[in-house]
């Protein structure tokens, strides 16, 4: 799983990661379980809480003609930097506050 | 033990249902889970709170019965630790927790969690509590409905806390159309009878 680690390597750095397209169940899954073994509770200046995790998807119809969601773009930041997502069925909006270590 | 009680346990144990509660940090399991088994034995499992993640082992509970028609059925409750994608100790300290207590408490749940996760492989039957005043579409509930759909494991979504008058169930029926959805509040015992009719048909 080294998508994964790279994901949270990034993420703890402060970095906003935006993928095309999405996660697959079992690696959703090693996000959460990894991201819970890197949160950091000892460290009160710069301690690592965890991640915020959104996704634009949109409708796709299967060969039977079903519609199933497909992820188009995924947005996994850190949970202390991301401040308000707004979600739309075309439309991801998010404010987050960046570098607010260095100001 | 003979060899006849021997064969008799061996296929009880086969027909042994686990029933999962699964979701969000205080999205109502743990009363939920309460409700069940004092329905079923009039005892609670576990001890509810408004603080999130009071729940951070999992809490089983053997020989659940629900009756339903003159029918019975049995089952294991595993009422697990709220899924998050985020921890954060200083959320603790508003309930009025010091500042140890509340650290401590963030890297029990931070275990909890894995602990649920990891309990997807034992159970076989599952039900998502979702707190009908919060917007469903969470990256918790659709990673935990994705494992529920890979494993094969049938599960039913319940809409909580119904009592609320915040609360949009249609939301939740409008999120999820191809799987079951049940509107309840287990805290009142509302529409409890209607879940128990749903488990019977997934879970029997």
């Amino acid at each position: 799983m080294e998508k994964i680690y790279k994901i949270i390597g990034l993420v703890k750095e402060g970095n906003l990661v935006v993928m095309e397209g999405g996660l697959s169940t079992a690696e959703q899954t090693e996000l959460i379980e990894t991201t819970m073994r890197e949160i950091d509770v000892e460290d009160d200046v710069e301690n690592f809480i965890g991640i915020d995790i959104n996704t634009l998807d949109k409708d796709s119809s299967s060969f039977f003609g079903f519609l199933k969601k497909k992820t188009v773009i995924t947005v996994i930041g850190p949970a202390d930097v991301v401040k308000t997502v707004e979600k739309q069925s075309n439309f991801l909006s998010m404010v987050a506050e960046i570098n607010k270590n260095e100001s | 033990m003979g060899f006849f009680d021997f064969i008799r346990n061996l296929f009880k144990n086969k027909q042994k249902v686990s029933i999962g509660l699964y979701g969000h940090p205080n999205s109502g399991k743990t009363t939920l889970a309460n409700t069940i088994a004092s329905d079923s034995f009039g005892k609670n499992i576990g001890l509810p709170s408004n603080v999130p993640h009071e729940t951070r082992k999992v809490l089983k509970q053997e020989k659940v019965v629900i009756k339903e028609n003159g029918k019975e059925l049995s089952f294991d409750i595993i009422d697990t630790p709220g899924i998050a994608t985020k921890v954060d100790y200083k959320n603790f300290l508003e309930y009025g927790l010091e500042v140890d207590e509340a650290k401590d408490r963030a890297k029990e749940a931070t275990k909890g969690i894995i602990e649920a996760i990891k309990w997807l492989e034992d159970v076989n039957g599952v039900l998502l509590v979702v707190d009908a005043i919060d917007d469903p579409l969470t990256q918790t509930n659709i990673t935990i409905i994705g494992n529920l759909e890979a494993r094969n494991i049938p599960f039913i979504v319940v809409a909580n806390k119904i009592d609320d008058p915040k609360a949009n169930a249609d939301k939740i029926v409008s999120v999820f159309p191809q799987h079951t959805v049940v509107p309840i509040s287990a805290l009142k015992k509302d529409n409890i009878e209607e879940l128990y009719k749903e488990m019977f048909k997934k879970f029997n």
